[in-house]
Order: C-alpha cells, then sequence, then structure tokens
C-alpha cells in the first residue's frame, strides 16, 4: 500500500500503551473491540490511504500494560481523554465493538477534540426490556455460539490452532481484561443512554447486518439518540465488518470524512 | 484427630441420557429438571443424618454450591441455622457461605453471628473461593475473586469483632459505613476460622492468617505441599509453629461391615466426581481468570502441540488450576481414587488404615472431612456409613493427638 506503519510504546499516566500508527492525513483514532487490531489488518492500511490512523491496545491488551487496580471503564475513559489530548488537532474518533462503547462515552463528555465519530457495531447502552438482554453473553456462552453470532462467514474467524504460543496466551490476557472492564453490568453503562444527545458532531453508526452479538436494531436505536446520526449496514459481516468486509467498512468511513 | 461429617445434597435423579447430552450440569441445566417433591425428600433425608451425626458424636458441616444437580445447598445460613436446632452437641463447620459472591460481608458476618449465638459457640467459619459456574450463577467479576474473596472476609472479621458501635469500610471492593451488627458473635473474638484452598499463594496467606487449612481431594502430594506453604509461609513472617490441629483433609468416606461393602456403596460417592463435576468450557477453562494466560495454547488449541499436562504432577507444583484438577477427578476409577487418598472406603479397619496411611504420606493432620453422602447413595446407606465410622473409627481416630509441626 506504500503506508507509512510503525508501532510504538507510549507512556501515559503510568500505562504503558503499544499503538499502530499506519497512514497519514488527518488523525483517525480507532479503538478497538474484544481483540487488539493485528498490525497487518488490511482495513488500517485501507484507512491510512487518506488518514493518519492511530489504533492504541487497551490496557492489558495486546503488549499495552494494565496497572493494578485498573480495571474499570472510568479508567479507561480518563486515559483515552488524555491520550486523544497528545493528538494533533481534533481526531476521527472510531470505536469498535467494546471501544465503541468508549467512544461513545467520550463523546457524550467533550467532543472538543472530536471532529466525526463512528460507531462500529457499538456496545454500551440498553435498548430492550429489563429481562431480554442486548448484547450477546460472550462470557457465558459456549465459545462456538458465541463463534457463529461473530461472524457472517465462521471460515473468517481466526484458526486458534495456527496461532503461536505467545498469541494465544495474549488472546487469553486479553479475555481476562475485558471481563474485568466489562462483567457487570455487561458491557454496558446504564446511564449512557440518557446523555448521547449531547454529542454533537457528525456521527455514522455503522453495523454488520448478520452481527449476532448485537443485532442491527441496536444500532439503529443508537443512531436514534444521537442527533443528526446516520446508520449504515454492511452486508457479509457480522460483528466485525472492518475484519470481515474491509473494502466496504473502508469505503463507508472514508466517504464520511469527505 | 477429630471428624466432621457432609453432605452436599445433591440431586441426582436427572436421567442420565440428560446429563450426557447437556455440556454442563451446572449453571445451565434447566431447574425443569429438578422436582420439588424429590428435592425435598432429598432435603428431610440429609437433615435427619446431620442429626445422626449429633447422636454419635460426630461433628457437622454445612458446604454450599450453587445451581446444580451436585449440591442443593445454594443458601448455606439457611441450612446452618436449620442445624442450629438439629444437633445439640457437636460443632457446626459452616464452610461456608461463598463470600466472595455476596455483595454485602456485613450481612454475613450478621448471618454468622446469629448461628454462633443459636449455637452457643458450637460453630466454626469457614471459607470457599469458589469459581468455575459460581461465577456465572452468582453474576460476579471471576478475575478478581480472590482478591474479593480476602478482602470480603476482613470485613466479615471486622464486622464480627467491632463491639463499640457504628465502624466503617471502605475498600476496594466493599464500602459500608455503619457496621454494628446485633448480636455480635457468642464466641469471642470470634469463631474459629477455616478456609479449603490449594494453591501455593493462597495456601500461605491461610497460614499467616493462622486459619485451619482444609485441603480438598487434593491428594497426598497437593495436600503435602498445600500444608507446606502453609507453614513456610508462617516461619517466614516470623509466626509461631503451629500443630497438626492447623490442618484438615476433606475426602469421600465410607465404612461398611467387610471391606468389599465398604468399597462397593463407597464407590457411589464418585458420582460426585464423574458425573456433577461436567461443565462447559465458558465456565471452567475459558473463565477468565482460571488458568493463567500462560496455560492458553493447552486450553485454545483444538490440535495441542502439547499437552497442557492435565495431571496432579502439575497440582503438586501448584499450576493446576481447580478447573483442571476437576477435569482430572472426573476420569477416577474407584481404585485410583482410593490409591490417591480421595476415597478412604472398606471395613473400619481398612478405613482406619487408609486415613493413617494418608496421614502419614501429608504429615499429619487434625480434622478429617467426611464427604459421606453422594450420588444415589440411599439414605439407609448413609445412616449405617455414619453409624459404623462414629462407632468404629472415630474413636481410634481420635487416639491421634495435635502435635507441633513446621
Amino acid at each position: 500500500m506504500g503506508n507509512e506503519a510503525s508501532t510504538e510504546r507510549v507512556t501515559l499516566h503510568g500505562v504503558e500503551l503499544e499503538v499502530r500508527r499506519v497512514g497519514s492525513g488527518s488523525t483517525l483514532l480507532f479503538l478497538h473491540g474484544f481483540q487488539p487490531v493485528e498490525p497487518e489488518a488490511s482495513f488500517l492500511s485501507l484507512l491510512g490511504r487518506r488518514a493518519a490512523v492511530v489504533a492504541p491496545s487497551h490496557p492489558g491488551f495486546g503488549a499495552s500494560t494494565r496497572p493494578k487496580d485498573f480495571e474499570s471503564v472510568y479508567d479507561l475513559l480518563n486515559l483515552y481523554s488524555a491520550f486523544i489530548e497528545t493528538l494533533p488537532g481534533k481526531v476521527t474518533l472510531v470505536g469498535a465493538s467494546f471501544g465503541g462503547w468508549l467512544a461513545a462515552e467520550l463523546a457524550v463528555r467533550s467532543c472538543a477534540r472530536i471532529e466525526r465519530l463512528v460507531l462500529v457495531d457499538a456496545l454500551g447502552i440498553k435498548v430492550g426490556p429489563r429481562d431480554v438482554p442486548d448484547i450477546l453473553d460472550i462470557f457465558n456462552t459456549h465459545p462456538a455460539k458465541v463463534k457463529a453470532a461473530t461472524w457472517a462467514d465462521p471460515n473468517k474467524a481466526p484458526d486458534l490452532d495456527a496461532m503461536t504460543d505467545a498469541q494465544l496466551v495474549s488472546r487469553h490476557r486479553n479475555w481476562e481484561s475485558l471481563s474485568l472492564y466489562g462483567w457487570h453490568p455487561y458491557l454496558h453503562n446504564p446511564r449512557l443512554s440518557y446523555w448521547l444527545d449531547r454529542i454533537s458532531v457528525p456521527t455514522l453508526v455503522l453495523w454488520g447486518a448478520q452481527d449476532g452479538i448485537v443485532k442491527p436494531a441496536y444500532g439503529e436505536a443508537y443512531a436514534k439518540r444521537i442527533p443528526g446520526a446516520r446508520f449504515a449496514q454492511i452486508a457479509g459481516a457480522g460483528h466485525h465488518p472492518e475484519l470481515e468486509q474491509p473494502d466496504h467498512f473502508a469505503d463507508h468511513v472514508l466517504g464520511f470524512l469527505a | 484427630m477429630d471428624a466432621w461429617w457432609q453432605c452436599e445434597i445433591p440431586y441426582p435423579d436427572v436421567a442420565k441420557n440428560i446429563t450426557d447430552a447437556a455440556d454442563s450440569v451446572r449453571a445451565s441445566l434447566p431447574n425443569s429438571y429438578c422436582d420439588p417433591a424429590t428435592a425435598a425428600r432429598h432435603f428431610d433425608e440429609v437433615m435427619d443424618e446431620f442429626a445422626y451425626c449429633d447422636e454419635v458424636g460426630m461433628n457437622v458441616v454445612c458446604i454450599e454450591h450453587h445451581a446444580g444437580i451436585n449440591s442443593m445447598i445454594g443458601s448455606n445460613p439457611m441450612i446452618t441455622g436449620a442445624l442450629a436446632r438439629q444437633t445439640k452437641k457437636v460443632r457446626v463447620l459452616s464452610l461456608g457461605t461463598l463470600v466472595s459472591l455476596r455483595p454485602d460481608p456485613v450481612r454475613v458476618a450478621e448471618e454468622y453471628a446469629t448461628a454462633d449465638t443459636m449455637l452457643r459457640g458450637r460453630f466454626d467459619i469457614g471459607f470457599v473461593k469458589s469459581g468455575g459456574t459460581e461465577m456465572a450463577s452468582a453474576n460476579m467479576q471471576p478475575v478478581n475473586n480472590e482478591e474479593r474473596f480476602w478482602e470480603a472476609i476482613d470485613l466479615v472479621q471486622k464486622a464480627l469483632t467491632s463491639h463499640d458501635g457504628p465502624v466503617s469500610w471502605e475498600g476496594k471492593h466493599f464500602h459500608h459505613r455503619h457496621i454494628n451488627i446485633w448480636p455480635g458473635p457468642y464466641q469471642r473474638p470470634m469463631p474459629p476460622m477455616w478456609a479449603a484452598t490449594g494453591d501455593p499463594r493462597s495456601a500461605a496467606e491461610v497460614g499467616r492468617r493462622g486459619f485451619r487449612h482444609v485441603l480438598v481431594l487434593r491428594g497426598p502430594e497437593g495436600t503435602k505441599s498445600a500444608y507446606e506453604a502453609h507453614r513456610n509461609a508462617r516461619r517466614e513472617a516470623g509466626l509461631p509453629k503451629v500443630t497438626t490441629d492447623n490442618f484438615a483433609y476433606a475426602a469421600m468416606v465410607y465404612v461398611g461391615d467387610t471391606h468389599d461393602e465398604g468399597v462397593e456403596v463407597g464407590s457411589q460417592l464418585l458420582w460426585f466426581l464423574n458425573t456433577s463435576l461436567k461443565s462447559a468450557p465458558q465456565y471452567n477453562k475459558f473463565l477468565p481468570g482460571a488458568a493463567p494466560p500462560q496455560a492458553a495454547p493447552g486450553l485454545y488449541r483444538t490440535k495441542p502441540k502439547v499437552d497442557a499436562g492435565i495431571g496432579f504432577k502439575d497440582a503438586e507444583k501448584g499450576v493446576t488450576t481447580a478447573s483442571q484438577n476437576s477435569q482430572k477427578l472426573m476420569a477416577l476409577t474407584a481404585k485410583e481414587a482410593m490409591d490417591q487418598g480421595i476415597l478412604f472406603a472398606g471395613s473400619p479397619d481398612t478405613v482406619h488404615k487408609q486415613i493413617t496411611e494418608f496421614y502419614d504420606k501429608v504429615g499429619g493432620f487434625g480434622h478429617l472431612v467426611l464427604i459421606g453422602r453422594s450420588g444415589h447413595m440411599t439414605h439407609a446407606e448413609s445412616m449405617k456409613g455414619i453409624k459404623l465410622f462414629g462407632e468404629e473409627v472415630l474413636p481410634r481416630l481420635r487416639e491421634i493427638a495435635p502435635i507441633e509441626v513446621g
């Protein structure tokens, strides 16, 4: 692709963050979901054609450290508020899945450093009745069912048998960290929905049409609560349109930037 | 040596084709398979067995487990409270309310102080870490479960030992501004404390706290090394030596008239291992925090490059997780269970011999906890086992006096 790409270590408030940087242009901060971004993921280089993509691994994910007792979304939001201030100018904030929850929370707090917001199959709000879960319980559901719900084409799921020991160790650590941040209340903030109309920047809510972790109707409800937000679905994608349909994903995001 | 009898009050009546087809017999098996009348009959029988232990002079233990066929004692304080009136002379050990699953340890302290008062001090408090399917059943964060466990114990002790008006607690996991329980405990400063744990890190903490340390179905090597971790931690902290009274071991125990009868009936206890431990991968190997990240290659690969090493060898080194320990236990035969000190079964003489041999292997312990009834063992069989153990084995075990170890 010819994009400049590097992985850096950034120390911020006692956390050593692993940060992948790809491409050039205006800054696009990508906050990942259940797993950190693979450095060679094609969606990064596709976005990097038009933007300077900055993709940190959350504390406790990938090679990022997680200080003792740093185990709440409150901690993550304070960290990313500080991180955004280190980036040049205003950013396009893209949050996927769990990272989408963080992105929505950050935008509710302040849009001063945010130019645009993209939520991709984002978690974080409560939509349905109290006895109907909005988000599939990925911790308490059989892994085979979680896999089927995650991918439009389960063959796109990562092959765990092909991974190195180090990759699997990292994956399990990510899983632990995710459970600390998101076990209870389960991957959402019961009060976030009330505050979504604070978001004052152009917002695109993108959804994998076959997402079984959080259904497209949840995404539509999310978009309705954000003033002026657009909702779009990506066919042939489950919970990870950025991985299953990277070209369509990049077209949507870059089109939104234009 | 003293002895303590317990039954987890299982529900063994779900048809085998159902339990075979289910990926888990805990947490997710629908309770439509639990017939209320059958459940009530089990409670009746086992409460009678507890009362019979009181007659033969054997202490009793009330455990707690949640949402599965292995045990219907989801509410430890309910049964402990009933035992307070069902027994007249023996000690009652709650082993225990699963404190890391309860949102407010102060309430747990209230329950325990009430039990201690009703029992006029015939009460011991035990703590169990919980884990596995119970993280789902109780909706509790699994990764920091152990940290929550110790903070909960600290807070229970604070509530039990504060007598001069309200005190406050602002910890990491628990917050309570106005702690002033009525009644306080009958025993002052507080009832004897036990903890059940096998890994070296928490075994060391049990040692530093001076709790009675109970190892459950851990076999000779795992038990010995946990006791050693307990004693080493005390030595390193400059704490006084302890006696075998600080150590306990829990095994399946059944005594028949003859060795063959004891083994045959006692083998039914293995139901607990080979049927009631079955749980789905999301509740054990993939449960966050259940295994250290370094174990991941063995957990995730469907075609393992290297065996993750599920075995007692690893338990001895302290790197086998509780869930891996259960997987090993599930496949155990009666002979293996007896060789491993998981099951003591036979005649009064052969059971006594098995216990004293195990005692020697692990460096001594002052308390034997009997997992006395499980699976399809009948009420009559259970009563007979209690009688024979209480009359023929226990008096001989009582001759083993505590000795200093350290």
